[in-house]
């Protein structure tokens, strides 16, 4: 008897060891994972940033702070910077507003919706480069299919990716049509979600449709848009696939956002160690500004009323 | 992929079998594809073995051949079984896209990998002083590897023959390929409006105005704001007298320069396509192949396209023809070459030498050239088989166009090691000019200054 709780213990003890060694081996995998392509890469990359390594020139040598100096001295990363956070308010409004407004849509069970809302998904479903080599093709002012459609109707052609503005419209137009499904997708779930009570309430009160979506519908929405928000926010600061393979950050360096101009710098002109101090740079601007969003505009948080 | 994958083979039994199926493949392969190759070709073992070269010195050996999908290794591939015959040595390809290859291989090189053992290469000047290519006079001047007299270097082109010379005198690379900028103008359209084929750049803006209509481009040539774009635009500054690198500075503000930028942009801008300050070579050739342009000019390799009826709208109507003039100075078009180098960090680099003097040796580029490569090789130019493949009058505008240019200029530019960032703001500053949102003049000297600043001292 006496040995007993012993025994209960040190069975206790044993199980709790073996549920430790099971832990540790289910996340061994994601650890080494997360630690050789993130941390590894991000701690040698930031290590580069603070040289001035150049692969064809080698060796490197130790330059202080001189790459992140020449960085906020020089116009072109105020350009990039100023460049990417057009392109990144834009089209992630533009894709908030469509996405929304097909999600609301496409709420109200008809017999077309299912169809519907596969069609819509679709653009995330093509390979994304496949998608924007066809679009360069499309955009192609004089073989183009977009041009024709335009001639087709008596107007005049465009100049899609020729010209500073319109080359940027043309990219944050692609950038929509390949991501408002992914926020009709978050929606579409959060609209799902949503308690039947509130709508019922507002149907009993005599509340108009608009006066349902602006006060029941869309402060429920809340934490579903910023989610939804914060991803794709992410996602077009970094944007890279649809300008390379479209302008190239051109013409000029009118669409050279800041990712372009730090693969510019590290992977074209091989000088890793400037181009690591602008992607360091883009992770700061990141990080802060996501921490802004989180604290402070308590979108996190599902309104009371 | 599947050549990635191999490395990371592991030997099991199954795996062993399999492997000892596919090398008794491997070993009959050369006998059956080899022997077809031959018969194409016209040359056998033979024309190989005369030479006084110790071919079998690595047999057993394994190279890795690294490149892009390019009309080289489209045309040498059918071709290395009967280097493996010859030699003994076995070959692996890793051939990617163009982009993806070029932009991954620094990376590759710069952290010291010995593979590939042989690769492609553009950016000479940084893979020297970075110490990524062998140097090759040792290997040139060992009896064992190559017999002179065979190997016969006053057969290849005199561009392409000082293309790889380094100040030092060191050779680094062979050069593979010979492309020279070339005009092409589509006859259909030139004879409507009763012109003659533009000799001067003043009758080829002419020309092009008279070309443009609503449905028709007058020129069309890419100009793209990145640096690989700057391809046509060189040979006019050249040919005005212009050069983009003088004693190690960037020299693209001068005013030959300026004054080839100001008409480079006048014919795009006045008789170019809508959008073509977003055109690379593909968006040129295209709008040229389907009739959407009268005239373009770019690298030689366009005539293979141009001329080919299943791919190309106009392959009747096209003239290929010399690179204009200023009228007072000569013409000098802009030329490449695509070299291939031996890493200076591969285990197995007289194989891999020995591999390069086998694909540019005068048997190989006649029976490469049939299939429509430009090679580097007098004798390979002037066979039967390459003028039939690319064009009789193509050939000839191609190999008159190599003869005029002037391959220390290009080397000057291209083989800086910041040779990169020279040609972006190169490229950045005419796009400027092209759009008309800054003057030729303004757009050239804020590119020179921007570019000499990034320039390591």
């Amino acid at each position: 008897m006496g040995k007993r709780p012993a025994g209960g213990s040190g069975r206790k003890a044993s199980w709790r060891r073996e549920r430790g060694h099971f832990i540790l081996l289910m996340l061994t995998p994601a650890i080494v994972l997360l630690t050789g392509l993130i941390l590894v890469p991000f701690v040698v990359g930031f290590g580069l940033s603070f040289t001035d390594y150049i692969l064809s020139l080698p060796p490197a040598r130790f330059a202080g702070f001189d790459n992140y100096m020449t960085l906020l001295s020089t116009p072109e990363f105020w350009g990039s910077l100023r460049v990417t956070l057009i392109f990144t308010v834009c089209s992630v409004v533009l894709q908030t507003a469509i996405g929304l407004g097909l999600a609301i849509l496409l709420h109200e069970e008809t017999r077309g919706v299912p169809i519907l809302r596969a069609i819509y998904l679709l653009p995330m479903a093509v390979t994304p480069i496949a998608a924007v080599f066809t679009f360069r093709m499309m955009f192609n002012p004089s073989l183009g299919v977009f041009n024709h459609i335009l001639m087709g109707m008596g107007l005049p052609p465009q100049d899609w990716l020729g010209t500073g503005n319109m080359a940027l419209l043309s990219l944050i137009l692609v950038d929509t049509w390949q991501h408002a499904p992914f926020i009709l997708l978050i929606i579409a779930g959060g609209l799902a979600s949503l308690p039947g009570d509130p709508f019922e309430a507002a149907k009993i009160d005599g509340a108009t449709p608009w006066q349902t979506f602006r006060l029941v519908t869309l402060p429920l929405l809340k934490p579903f848009l910023a989610i939804a928000l914060l991803f794709r926010s992410i996602d077009a600061f970094k944007t890279f696939d649809i300008i390379y393979v479209l302008t190239s950050g051109g013409p000029g360096t009118s669409t050279t956002t800041l990712n372009m101009y730090a693969y510019k710098q590290a992977i074209e002109f091989v000088s890793l160690g400037y181009g690591s101090s602008v992607a360091i740079v883009m992770l700061i601007i990141i990080t802060i500004v996501t921490q802004l969003f989180l604290r402070r505009s308590r979108l996190l948080t599902v309104a009371e009323s | 992929m599947t050549d990635r994958n191999k490395e990371r083979f592991v030997l099991s039994r199954r795996a062993f079998t399999r492997s000892a199926f596919m090398a008794g493949t491997a070993l009959a392969m050369p006998a059956i594809i080899g022997r077809s190759a031959f018969a194409q070709g016209g040359a056998g073992l033979e024309a190989y073995t005369s030479a006084n070269v110790d071919w079998k010195r690595h047999a057993g050996t394994k190279i890795m051949v690294g490149g892009a999908t390019h009309p080289w290794s489209n045309a040498v591939t059918p071709f290395i079984p009967q280097f493996t015959e010859l030699t003994g040595i076995e070959v692996e390809t890793d051939f990617r896209s163009e982009t993806e290859f070029l932009t991954a291989l620094p990376i590759k090189l710069a952290s010291g990998s010995p593979t590939p053992d042989v690769f492609m290469y553009l950016a000479y000047g940084q893979g020297i002083t970075a110490g990524w290519l062998e140097p090759l006079n040792a290997y040139y001047e060992n009896k064992d590897l190559v017999d002179p007299a065979w190997y016969d270097e006053a057969d290849i082109l005199k561009s392409a023959r000082e293309y790889p010379l380094w100040q030092n005198g060191e050779r680094y690379a062979f050069a593979i390929t010979a492309e020279a900028q070339t005009l092409y103008v589509n006859r259909g359209y030139l004879k409507e409006k009763g012109l003659d084929t533009p000799k001067t750049f003043d009758e080829l803006l002419a020309a092009a105005r008279a070309l443009k209509s609503n449905d028709v481009a007058g020129i069309a040539m890419r100009a793209k704001a990145a640096g690989n774009a700057t391809f046509p635009l060189t040979g006019f500054i050249y040919s005005y007298g212009g050069e983009l690198v003088r004693d190690g500075r960037v020299a693209y503000d001068s005013p030959e320069a300026i004054a080839a930028v100001e008409m480079f942009t006048t014919l795009l801008r006045e008789a170019g396509p809508i959008g073509v300050s977003n055109y690379d070579w593909y968006e040129a050739l295209n709008d040229f192949m389907q009739g959407a342009s009268a005239i373009t000019s770019d690298t030689s390799n366009f005539a293979t396209d141009i001329s080919n009826p299943q791919k190309s709208k106009v392959a009747a109507d096209a003239g290929f023809a010399l690179f204009p003039t200023t009228g007072s100075r000569p013409a000098i078009p802009n030329m490449s070459c695509w070299q291939a180098a031996v890493n200076s960090k591969s285990n197995n680099k007289e194989a891999a030498f020995l591999f390069l003097l086998w694909a540019t040796s005068k048997a190989t580029s006649l029976q490469t050239s049939a299939r429509g490569l430009a090679t580097t090789r007098v004798s390979a130019w002037e066979s039967e088989g390459f003028r039939s493949a690319f064009g009789q009058e193509a050939a000839q505008a191609a190999l008159a166009n190599l003869h005029n240019a002037d391959a220390e200029l290009a080397k000057r530019a291209r083989f800086h090691p910041q040779s990169p960032q020279i040609l972006n703001e190169l490229a950045v500053g005419v796009s400027l000019a092209l759009s008309g949102s800054e003057t030729a003049e303004k757009a050239m000297k804020d590119a020179a200054a921007k570019a000499n600043a990034q320039l390591r001292k």
